[in-house]
This record gives C-alpha cells, structure tokens and sequence, in this order.
C-alpha cells in the first residue's frame, strides 16, 4: 500500500510559475466557495429538524386576535379564561359511557374518581398557526416543514411534546417582560403561576366541567359542536360551543392536544409525575381530532403520544398554572 | 485495495463508494496524462494514480452533494506533484507526497472554513474499527508492504513513538490520551501510508527513523492541539504529512553531519538494506506482539466505558471532563437518549462545562423526542430544579457499549445487562437483570 517511487523526477524541468499560480488560485478559489457554503447556526438548527424557515410576514389582522400582542384572541385576558377552583369527577364511567376505554377507568370497580384542582386559567383556542409563527419569527425556533402550513387562523399542528413547551416558555417569558399586556393577565402572572401545558385533569375538568358530560355540550355526539370525522383542520373559532362548561372552543376534535402529564394508568395523581424513569416516554394527548370517530373526542378520552412525534393531527392549547 | 475490501464489508457505504474510486482513477490518468503533455512530450502509463487515489479515499471522501470537490482534490494532488518541486540530489523531484499534500491542503481548508462537515472523515476514521481484528489485519497487509518497500523504520518508528507517548500520558495521568485505544486505528493506517512514499521521505536509515519518529509527535501534538480549539481530531494524523515532507532536507542535512561521526559509524552494523530491513521487521513484529499481549491494540479499552470516564471527570482527572462530553456528544449524535439528557444536565447545571441554557434545553429536548423520561421531566420543569438522572434504558445500552463497534441490536437483553455490568455499570449488576 506504499507509494511506489513517483515518476516524474525530470532534472531538465523547472517548476511552472504558472503552474504554481493555478494550484494557489484553485485552492483560494475552493476556500472561497467552501467559506460561503458553511452552515450558519441557523440554518444548521433548520436542518437539525428537517425544518422551514419562519414566514417572513404575517398579515397585520385576523379577525378577533391582536397582532400587536402575538395573535393571542383580543379579550382582557388575551385568550385565557378562568376555570374556578373545585373538585370534579375524573374518567370514564362504563356505566354512564359505554363506550369508555380501559384506560379511562379509575379501577376495576370505580368508573371514576374526584379529583379537587386550585383555579387555573386556560386558553380558549388552540395554540394556532399564526401565534406559533410569531414564536418562530421570534426566536428563530426550528420547526418542521408542515407546522405553518396551514392558514394563520388554523391550529398549529405538527409539532412535538418539547416543541409545545418551548412556545410556552417563550409565551411565558414574553408575557413577563411585555409592559404592554392587560392589567388583568399581569395579576395572574405572579411569581407562583406559570404559562404552561395544562395537566390531563385540568384538561378534563375544563372540557366536561362539574356535571360528568360525555362531551363538552352533552351526552350525544354532534358534528355541528366539533370538527371530527373530517378532511382537515378548520379555524380555531368555527364551532361556537355557548353551552361548553367554560365558553371553550375544539375540546373535541380538530386537533389532539398535549398535556403536562405522563401516560400512566388511573388513579391520577396529584402530583401528576412519572412512576418509571427507565420506561419509554410517552405524554397524554386529548380530546381527539378531525380524523377522529366520535368516541374519540370524548371529554374523558386519553391517548399516549410519543413526544418526538409530529404529526398533521396533533396540537396544544396553553395554560396558566400555580406552580 | 485489501483495507477497502476487508472494511468494506463490515462498512456497507465502502462498497457503494467503488464506482466513485472507478471515477477517481479515471480521472486521475485522464488529469494525469493532460498534465505531463501541457509540460513534455510523452506520458508512462503506469500505476502510479492507484495508490494517490486509494490513500486520499482511506482518509477523506467528501459527501455525496459535495463530491465534485473529490475530484477538485486528487487535482489540487496531481498539480502539486507536477508544480512544486526542488531539487534533491541533483534532480528536480516533488516536494510533497501527492495524497497527503491533497489531503493536508483540503484539511486545512475544511477546518479553515468551519465547512469539515461536508466530508465523511469522521465517519472514516471511526469506522474502521467496524471491522474486527482492524489493527492485526493493518500489522499484515503493513508486514508485506514492509518487506517489499523498506517502510519499516518509518512505520515502526512513528508507532513507537505514538504507543510510547500513549503508554507515558496514560501513567503520568491515569488516563488514556486517546480516548478509547493507545492508537487509533486511522492513525495506524495513516502511519504506514502517509509518510511512507520513498520520493518524499528520507532515504537513508537514520533519516527514515527520524521522519517516523517526527511523525509520531506531530499526530501526538495534533490531537491535543485540534481538540483544545475544537477541531475534529481526526485531522491530525492529516495536517503533519506536508510539514515533514518540507522537513526532508533538513532531516537528510542532520544525517549528513552525524554520519560523520564516530560514534554513529561504531553503532552501524554492516548489513545489506534488505537484511537490514528484516531486522527491523522483526523488531516491529517483536514491538507489535507485546503491544498486542498487553491489550494495547485490538479488543477492549479501559477508555471505551463511559463510567470510567465519570469516574475519572468526577476525580478531576486531566481532560476527563471534556472526554466524557465529547463521548457523550457522539453517543447522543448516536441518538442514545441517555447521553442527550446527560449532557442538557451538564450544560444546565455548568459544573463541568460552561453552563449554556440554551443548549442545554436543546439536549433536553432531543433525550425526550428519544423517549427518554428523565428528559422530558427536566424539560417540563426547567429551570426550576435540580435536573433528573436516569440509568440507561435497554436501547440506548444498545449503543453505549458497543466499543466503538457495530450496534448491539440484536443482543438478548440479559447478555446485554452482562455486558453493561462488565462495563461498569453497577445498576446493570443490582438490577438483577445481569444473569
């Protein structure tokens, strides 16, 4: 494997000036080339995630959102309402709900169980498109090619467990440091609360309120209240829901939406942490989507989503918890 | 040819790589031929592109978008063979080995430009350890090129250095320097190929100990030298080559003046080159041997186990710290969850590296999209707490404990507890798992 003695010793030659220039002027000239084809952070980030570049711009409306307080809904608390504090009945009672899962049964002889939660406040929409660009935009997060695909007043979809968590905490930081948001969210942001995922049982407790409804109008399933069994995605307001326990809109269907919570079995706990550190993730996901049959938007659905997943169907929505 | 076929087969992109060395040749009697009729009048055909090509492609292939620069290379080889030359015993000759000066020019440029991810050189120069008894199997093919082209002082001197300087670090500092053999196989590879072309290394014995012995210290001093600006290392046994091609007419000068010495002329016994040769094989196969016997080449190394690197970051060993991230880095590169989480809790907590926040939620975040719990929980409650550890899960042992070899995917889970608790993972042995 040694080079074998180089021909080419001509003692009649002298090395080209010419020659000595090419070399020296084909090594600048890739040099060059390779200097501005190096990956800069950014792009290397984008290509991390196999990801698109936040849009450039946003149109300055969309009706009933602000674009000067990062699309959130234009209300006194920019989208986040109140759920009061108090105890609620938890899971699927097969008794009341046949068509509840295994997996929503408090125990083998208990459907449901109570669960006592403090206030907190949750978003009334999903986390939309056009609210997750203005994260983006602002912190040049990487996403991938189909999160901000879909219309600026659709959820955001396509986006993983950590990548939900990092608009929270930049929603979080953003919302502490803006001197321009609402009196009224600036009292609820104190030290001990949090912009956050909400909890399965907030989720829940949100979506069915105190009464134990199957759905969050009712007892019957109703195309008019949600979109499921659909094409796609719709907007975020689309099915007015007047008589849904806290005036929240999509708790069944349009998109699955994360939670704070690990996927483990019933009875849950308060203190809502994983039992097995050295078991595969996995992180509840609710209220089903538009792909979704009717049992699969029930308040007391659970499903457990693996939080590097990015999938079309799969979205959040944001709350404010005391920590 | 006998590397790539023995690699290849244990490194499947080798083999889907022989049409583009197909290319590389007939590129390079196509650039080679138009070269020597721009400057004389007639052209011998002869082998001579084989071993430019075959050498550059042990060290360096750039990835497939970039692989025009390939060809930009063996030019930047042939141009530099052709152009740069001086006169060395009365004849104009080339200064520079033609693959090395290609390769040390093009590393240069890489790392220059922040552009080194563009090539496979990573990839290259840890995979060769894929193949099993890598080291043995170089010593052979080495034993044959030895006895047909008298690299022997070279070779055998550059290994001994690399092994000496090896052994004396890892006493004085209870570490290895290199972090999971005494010599990496690359290395080993580039020592009996790099520096070994008769046109542009010494010709005298003296001189070609000497050449070897620089070459050694140059990849010893590179490796720390690369690491400490952050530089891949696998440069180092790359950027020496042209350096000590320079370097040829001062060795052959120094080798002048001591041949006139007395006490040399005593120590020079009167053998022929070619029984002199056989004695210095012997030599080496003696060297090799021991290094062998004492585990310094193939088989298991202390520094292939993460904890030992724990252990000795948690002594405050020298460089430990920054070896336990560096393996990290490639372990979570590897997608072991584990390592990721490891490393967001290092740079969260910035006990052993600079705490970066930023960073840290970066790794976080990659260890939960792997499913590895411990991550997600320190992601969910950053920056509130001190961050979570976890043992490893069954898939990510999957690949800490390779060695540097294939993935262990299809091991029983038991052996694989086994193999961990071998390794010192004392969980692995609490566990019970470990039969």
């Amino acid at each position: 494997m040694s080079h074998t003695p180089v021909v080419g010793d001509h003692p009649q030659e002298s090395p080209s000036t010419m020659g000595r220039t090419v070399l020296v002027v084909l090594m600048l000239g890739v040099a060059t080339w390779m200097y501005s084809q190096r990956p800069t952070p950014s792009s290397a980030a984008s290509a991390e995630a196999g990801a698109t570049p936040a849009p450039e711009a946003t149109p300055t409306a969309l009706a009933g959102f602000r674009p000067d307080a990062w699309y959130l809904p234009d209300d006194p608390l920019l989208g986040f309402v109140e759920i009061p504090a108090g105890p609620f009945q938890m899971g699927g009672d097969p008794t009341t709900d046949p068509q509840a899962f295994e997996n929503e049964r408090w125990s083998g002889a208990r459907g449901q169980g109570t669960v006592g939660l403090p206030a907190f406040y949750l978003g009334r929409y999903e986390v939309t498109v056009a609210q997750f660009a203005a994260f983006v935009r602002a912190t040049g997060f990487a996403v991938s090619e189909q999160t901000l695909q879909h219309p600026l007043d659709h959820p955001v979809s396509s986006v993983s467990w950590p990548d939900a968590l990092a608009y929270c905490r930049w929603l979080d930081t953003t919302l502490r440091d803006s001197p321009d948001i609402p009196q009224a969210l600036s009292r609820v942001l104190g030290d001990r609360w949090q912009v956050t995922l909400p909890t399965e049982a907030e989720w829940e407790k949100a979506a069915r309120g105190t009464d134990g409804r199957i759905y969050p109008w009712g007892s019957q399933a109703s195309r008019d209240r949600a979109n499921y069994q659909g094409q796609g995605t719709t907007p975020v307001g689309r099915y007015a829901c007047l008589n849904c326990p806290y005036g929240l809109f999509d708790m069944s269907g349009n998109v699955w939406e994360w939670t704070r919570s690990p996927y483990q079995p019933y009875p849950f706990d308060p203190d809502d942490a994983p039992d097995d550190l050295r078991a595969d993730a996995l992180w509840v996901m609710r209220g089903g989507s538009y792909t979704d049959p009717p049992r699969n938007v029930r308040t007391a659905i659970r499903g457990g989503g693996d939080p590097g997943a990015r999938r079309p169907f799969m979205g959040f929505r944001v709350a404010i918890s005391p920590l | 040819m006998a590397v790539f076929v023995y690699w290849g087969y244990f490194w499947r992109p080798v083999y889907d790589h022989t049409w583009l060395l197909v290319a590389q040749l007939l590129f390079a009697y196509v650039f080679d031929m138009l070269l020597a009729w721009s400057r004389r009048d007639h052209y011998v055909l002869g082998f001579g592109p084989f071993p430019i090509i075959f050498s550059t492609n042990l060290f360096l292939w750039f990835r497939d978008d970039w692989f025009y620069l390939q060809f930009l290379m063996l030019a930047a080889g042939f141009m530099g063979k052709e152009f740069v030359r001086w006169q060395r015993d009365g004849k104009s000759t080339h200064i520079f080995n033609p693959s090395a000066f290609s390769l040390g020019l093009f590393s240069l440029v890489l790392i220059a430009t922040g552009t080194t991810d563009l090539t496979w050189g990573q990839d290259i120069a840890t995979t060769l350890t894929l193949a099993p008894g890598i080291y043995l199997f170089l010593f052979l093919v080495g034993l044959l090129v030895m006895y047909c082209f008298s690299i022997t002082l070279v070779a055998g001197s550059a290994a001994i250095v690399l092994f000496g300087s090896s052994a004396l670090y890892s006493t004085v500092t209870g570490v290895p320097y290199f972090i999971d053999s005494e010599i990496p196989s690359a290395v080993f590879l580039g020592l009996h190929l790099l520096v070994t072309d008769p046109s542009t290394s010494p010709r005298t014995p003296l001189g070609k100990t000497l050449f070897g012995v620089l070459y050694g210290l140059g990849v010893f001093l590179l490796y720390s030298l690369l690491g400490a600006i952050g530089v891949q290392t696998f440069y180092d046994k790359l950027l020496c080559v042209p350096l000590l091609n320079l370097s040829v007419q001062w060795i052959d000068r120094l080798v002048r003046s001591l041949r006139d010495s007395a006490v040399l002329t005593r120590w020079t016994p009167d053998w022929t080159p070619a029984r002199a040769n056989l004695v210095h094989m012997a030599v080496w196969i003696l060297f090799f041997g021991t290094m062998t016997a004492m585990g310094a080449t193939d088989g298991r190394h202390r520094g292939d186990t993460l904890p030992f690197w724990e252990q000795a970051c948690a002594e405050d060993r020298p460089q430990a710290c920054a070896r336990l991230i560096q393996i990290e880095s490639n372990y979570c590169g590897d997608n072991a969850g584990w390592a990721c989480n490891e490393l967001g809790r290092h740079y969260r907590e910035g006990t052993i590296v600079t705490a970066d926040p930023a960073l840290a939620l970066r790794y976080l975040s990659q260890a939960c999209e792997l499913r590895f719990q411990a991550g997600c929980v320190n992601l969910l409650h950053q920056p509130r707490t001190t961050p979570t550890r976890a043992d490893p899960r069954a898939l990510d042992l999957r690949l800490l404990l390779r060695e540097a070899g294939p993935n262990l995917l299809e091991m029983p889970e038991p052996a694989l507890y086994a193999r961990a608790c071998d390794h010192g993972w004392t969980f692995a042995c609490d566990s019970g798992r470990a039969p």
